[in-house]
């Protein structure tokens, strides 16, 4: 695909790449804003000024990287610029109905239900842990998908995620024992 | 806080071998804490699993950015700004290349001497190799900033 998008750019059709590129990074590009927003709604718009960005830059793109890496780069930037600006501060529970609502359109059982809502806890964890953890579950735990979005090394990655999985578990298990013994 | 020796393979449980995970789970049954942290561990990874694999965009999506895209009107014409300062920074590299080889192999008929008083080439070289430094580090951030 990003071969076929490659060659809409060769011949300047900016509209039939778009057409093509839409589709094929939306889910990425929500994804990876999410996992560093931490809000569904805030990722959805965020994604949306990612597209139109990518719009603008289509005929400036030059190829010194690959598609994938230079949208990625975009979504990052983007979200950064958002993360200083205070746009984002707090974290996002599927209790919430901006996420529930996105859970909902992907078939995703309610938290509610659930005896704890770990995704609550997340709050507690460094930004950085936040995001590799959001971004592992969303990609199906694929450490090199996360590596790929994130763009930082897989040793990185996997450091991270096992720090976080870890802070994660423990907060999870005091707090199933402090309701054991309430 | 599970023991220090298991710690790492709880971590890792799924991915264990069977032979591995026979011992951690020989250990976990008679170590309460290694099997509150493995059940914490399981909580972590089905809820989340559940709640975020594989999450998409809702459908209103792609609709909304179409139609901001039309209204944002066609995509912008590509900046020369790029081109120019790669042009720039290449011919710096190529003065400074120059600059490096006429004072390592000075013309016969004139004496590095005689040109020092007007022209003092290490110097120049620096100020040439600072300029490249500075114009592909400009050019490099315009990449970056696409």
């Amino acid at each position: 695909m990003e071969q076929e998008i490659r060659a809409c750019l060769d011949q300047k059709r900016y509209q039939e790449a778009f057409d093509r590129l839409l589709p094929e990074f939306q889910n990425k590009v929500f994804r990876l804003a999410y996992a560093m927003l931490g809000d569904a709604a805030l990722a959805e718009d965020m994604a949306q000024e990612v597209f139109i960005r990518i719009w603008k830059a289509l005929p400036g793109f030059r190829g010194q990287s690959a598609l994938s890496t230079w949208i990625y780069a975009i979504v990052r930037n983007t979200c950064l610029t958002a993360l200083k600006k205070g746009a984002v501060k707090r974290e996002s529970s599927l209790e919430e109905p901006n996420v529930a609502r996105a859970a909902e359109e992907a078939g995703v059982p309610p938290a509610r239900h659930a005896e704890i809502d770990v995704l609550r806890f997340l709050d507690q964890l460094p930004e950085r842990h936040r995001q590799v953890l959001r971004l592992y579950y969303m990609e199906e735990r694929s450490y090199e998908e996360v590596a790929r979005l994130l763009e930082w090394p897989m040793g990185t990655v996997k450091t991270y995620l096992h720090r976080a999985r870890k802070e994660l578990a423990e907060l999870v298990a005091r707090s199933k024992m402090e309701k054991g013994t309430g | 806080m599970a023991c220090a020796e298991f710690e790492e393979r709880l971590l890792e449980y799924a991915e264990l071998a069977n032979g591995e995970r026979a011992r951690v789970d020989a250990h976990a049954a008679h170590c309460s804490t290694c099997r509150e942290f493995l059940e914490a561990l399981r909580t972590v990874d089905s809820q989340l699993t559940a709640q975020l694999a594989g999450i998409e965009v809702t459908p209103a999506f792609a609709p909304a950015v179409r139609r901001r895209v039309r209204y944002e009107g066609s995509a912008a014409p590509p900046s020369a700004v790029p081109e120019l300062l790669d042009f720039v920074g290449w011919g710096a590299i190529v003065a400074l290349l120059g600059l490096i080889a006429w004072w390592l192999v000075p013309l016969a008929h004139i004496s590095n001497t005689e040109l020092a008083g007007s022209f003092n080439a290490p110097y120049a070289a620096a100020g040439a190799f600072l300029l490249a430094a500075l114009l592909i580090g400009i050019r490099s951030f315009a990449d970056l900033k696409h």
